[in-house]
């Protein structure tokens, strides 16, 4: 459902993203780590159309994010880090102008269960200036899911989501994984990757260096049966920082 | 889809006008007026000065048609400017951009929809304030409704071309630039418009057209008056489209109109073709982080270790901070060269004053300008700090959060804004006063009057500027020039000039005795030097005052106001 072939980044001399190769099945949540400035941001936004790539391409559902952005974005739910908003829209309304921009129709129906969903409902007339980090967090999210996306790219889900929230959050991902939706996650919280990600892929300065399911990490770290923060220090080389 | 697009805008309009909060409403009502009031000034003044013309036969309605194609010019210059900053923004720099360039909208459509939210940031002030002249005009020469009907159809287009040239030069300079300083562009934009501002000037002509003796015949001064600036500027299409209509003929007009509705048309073509091209990639290369190069150089280093030698501990760590951030802020430091051109300008307009050709004795009227001087140098050291010492506070934005977090007072705090604004403030004055007084050859009183009140005023603008700037912070900005369009801002301008107004009047009578004394001879007796003394020590009183409680009120809102 997501094949990036060779996609790489660079800013001048500087090499952010350098030719990386994945490949994700239908109905996977996938899991991209690496430590700050490993290139996590660069690629997720290349995947959402956001960045253009120096080299290679990315394919979502078969359509080149580049060449057919329209196609690909029309299957796409795209949840960015820092939560944009228009400050003076109210939730209900910022709901409907994102179902426009789907060419949704009337989706009060799905805007009024996904606000259900995420909690927002006695908030749906409330300018989102009024929100806190959390609510606006679980706004976007809401808002990616309206028109039903087929492939969900999400960076950082967890920060500022409250221990419901971000269960809430899990049980949505997972349900809409075994719904046959395609999550790719780029995240920190590595009990979340434990958790829910099929596989995950770590890249560090820009370098795909490793992938494959949890265990199959350890592994490659020497260090089966063993959670993921020590395998993903090792394999990262953070921990002789520590 | 362009319609949707602009829902938020118009929805988010919407809410801000349903939901007022009590103070908001009286806000709303006070700028409202002030803006009215504003605009009745402009029309009354345009209307006199249009009058005033007709009344001079002959050549009156010629200086009326040539002032209108002049203020036509100086809107198309203002307009192609503001629409280059604002398509940066727009088009660029927009915190929505990532929400709809990752949704499946075609590039055309968020270039119509941004199109027109430049127009609209970019004009309406324009707009707005040219309507009274153009209302006025008609006024005087009597119009018929078709100059009416002429200016909708001349204003449209007139509008539409500068923001599509505007945009084009945004997306060209955007794609030119290395891409790490997309934001730096906006230093080269303030030349550029320095320099356009300066060629259009030369291009106006203006101290001739108000001096026939520099034409050898009347023949040749009417024929530089009749002709357009320039018969390729769409300012000349727009004057030439609407000075027939006002003469109540439609000679030209239709033609006139043609070029400024077909331009207008090919210019927003031209702009979506360009956009198509290389919009996407100019945004992508456009998010790429931004490095501070100059700012980071081993002269602005030392430049700012310099600027901070008069403070210690907390205060030199918050304006060592104000200096970096300042100067690597483009947006911020590229003003100065505004501020450089402001001051020129100033300067220069003492040099050019006709004191010989005057009918009063050239000495008086030379002191009489060097006095009226200190209110005029009060006021452009307000315009400055209105843009560069009112934002202070507010500039501090989101990270206001680690000034009050960390074990600091608010009072030090302040006080170091206050300090850091103080002494360029003082720089800047001292040299309007100085040179300004040097060429009108004021007497060494005028001078050292001038010296010393420009300095004491200094304290009481930087006060008001500082202590308002944290009564009415305004954090939540997307930049420094949003700072000071809010209520804070018109409440800064308008007790600053009742500041600067209050000192030149009790100082007036007093140096009116002084000055007459010195140059008629005669003593003044020992009442007269009780009542001089009154008056400065009033002065003094009320520029005590103005230190003092702006800093104290701005205080005191600062530490009721929750982060």
């Amino acid at each position: 459902m997501i094949k990036l072939i060779n996609l790489s980044k660079s800013y001048g001399k500087l090499v952010a993203v350098n030719n990386i190769n994945l490949e994700i099945a239908r109905g996977e949540v996938f899991g991209f780590l690496g430590p700050n400035g490993a290139g996590k941001t660069t690629t997720i936004k290349m995947l959402a159309g956001l960045l253009q790539p120096s080299g290679g391409s990315a394919l979502i559902g078969g359509f080149n994010v580049q060449t057919e952005p329209l196609k690909a974005k029309f299957i796409t739910g795209f949840i960015p880090d820092r939560p944009f908003l228009y400050e003076k829209l109210t939730a209900a309304e910022f709901m409907h102008f994102v179902s426009q921009l789907y060419d949704l129709g009337d989706a009060r129906k799905q805007t009024s269960e996904l606000l259900e969903l995420f909690g927002l409902t006695e908030w749906e007339n409330e300018l989102v200036e009024n929100f806190s980090h959390g609510m606006k967090q679980r706004l976007v999210m809401a808002s990616a899911l309206l028109h039903g996306p087929r492939v969900l790219v999400v960076d950082e889900p967890m920060v500022g989501l409250d221990p419901r929230g971000a269960r809430l959050v899990k049980n949505i991902f997972k349900d809409l994984a075994s719904k046959g939706v395609t999550v790719f996650m780029s995240t920190h919280t590595l009990e979340i990757v434990e958790q829910m990600c099929t596989r995950v892929a770590i890249i560090n300065k820009g370098e795909i260096i490793a992938q494959g399911s949890v265990e199959d990490l350890g592994r490659m770290a020497r260090m089966p049966e063993s959670h993921l923060e020590p395998i993903f220090l090792r394999l990262t080389g953070g921990e002789e920082a520590i | 889809m362009m319609l949707i697009l602009l829902t938020p805008r118009y929805r988010a309009l919407k809410n801000q006008l349903n939901r007022f909060a009590p103070g908001d409403r009286l806000k709303t009502a006070v700028l409202t007026l002030l803006g009215l009031a504003f605009w009745a000034f402009l029309f009354g003044v345009s209307y006199r000065v249009l009058s005033y013309f007709r009344t001079i036969e002959g050549l009156g309605d010629l200086l009326a048609l040539r002032l209108l194609s002049m203020v036509l010019l100086t809107f198309f210059s203002i307009l192609l400017f503001s629409n280059v900053v604002t398509s940066l923004s727009t088009y660029y720099l927009s915190d929505e951009l990532d929400l709809l360039l990752s949704a499946p909208v075609r590039i055309e459509h968020i270039y119509r929809a941004k199109f027109i939210e430049t127009i609209a940031d970019s004009s309406w002030m324009t707009l707005i304030y040219g309507l009274p002249v153009f209302l006025a005009y008609g006024a005087v020469f009597r119009a018929t409704l078709l100059y009416y009907l002429g200016l909708i159809l001349t204003i449209i287009p007139f509008l539409v071309i500068p923001a599509g040239i505007g945009i084009i030069v945004t997306m060209l300079l955007v794609n030119a630039f290395p891409a790490r300083r997309a934001k730096d562009v906006l230093v080269l934009l303030g030349l550029l418009f320095f320099v356009v501002m300066y060629v259009l000037f030369r291009m106006l002509r203006p101290e001739k057209l108000v001096d026939p003796d520099a034409f050898p015949t009347l023949v040749q001064y009417l024929t530089a008056m009749r002709g357009p600036v320039s018969p390729l500027l769409p300012s000349s299409w727009a004057s030439e489209a609407l000075s027939p209509l006002l003469r109540r003929t439609m000679d030209g007009s239709l033609f006139s109109l043609l070029m400024l509705w077909s331009t207008a048309g090919a210019v927003v073509v031209v702009g979506e073709w360009v956009c198509d091209r290389i919009y996407y990639a100019g945004w992508s290369r456009s998010q790429e982080g931004k490095k501070a190069t100059l700012s980071r150089s081993r002269a602005a280093n030392a430049f700012s270790r310099l600027a901070v030698l008069p403070f210690r501990g907390k205060m030199r760590a918050i304006v060592l901070k104000d200096v970096k951030l300042f100067f690597r802020d483009t947006s911020q430091w590229s003003q100065l060269f505004l501020l450089l051109a402001l001051m020129v300008v100033y300067i220069y307009s003492f040099k050019l004053l006709p004191l010989e050709r005057a009918a009063m004795p050239s000495f008086y009227l030379q002191n009489l300008i060097s006095f009226l001087n200190l209110g005029m140098v009060g006021f452009v050291t307000t315009a400055v700090a209105v843009r560069f010492v009112f934002p202070a506070v507010s500039l501090e934005g989101a990270s206001f959060w680690i000034i009050r977090s960390a074990p600091l007072s608010i009072g030090d705090f302040l006080w170091a804004k206050f300090w850091s604004s103080l002494l360029p403030l003082l720089v800047l004055s001292e040299i309007l006063i100085v040179l300004s007084n040097v060429l009108l050859k004021a007497t060494p009183f005028m001078m050292g009057l001038g010296i010393v009140t420009v300095f004491i005023m200094t304290f009481g603008i930087t006060s008001l500027g500082v202590g308002l700037g944290a009564a009415f912070p305004k954090f939540k900005h997307e930049n420094v020039a949003q700072i000071p369009t809010g209520f804070g801002g018109i409440v800064y301008m308008l007790v600053t000039m009742l500041f600067i107004g209050t000192v030149v009047v009790l100082e007036a009578w007093p140096v009116y005795r002084i000055f007459t004394s010195q140059m008629f001879g005669g003593r003044i007796p020992a009442s007269g030097w009780l009542w001089i003394g009154c008056s400065f020590l009033l002065v003094l009183a009320v520029n005590l005052l103005v230190l003092l409680l702006p800093m104290r009120a701005g205080l005191k809102r600062l530490r009721e106001r929750e982060v």
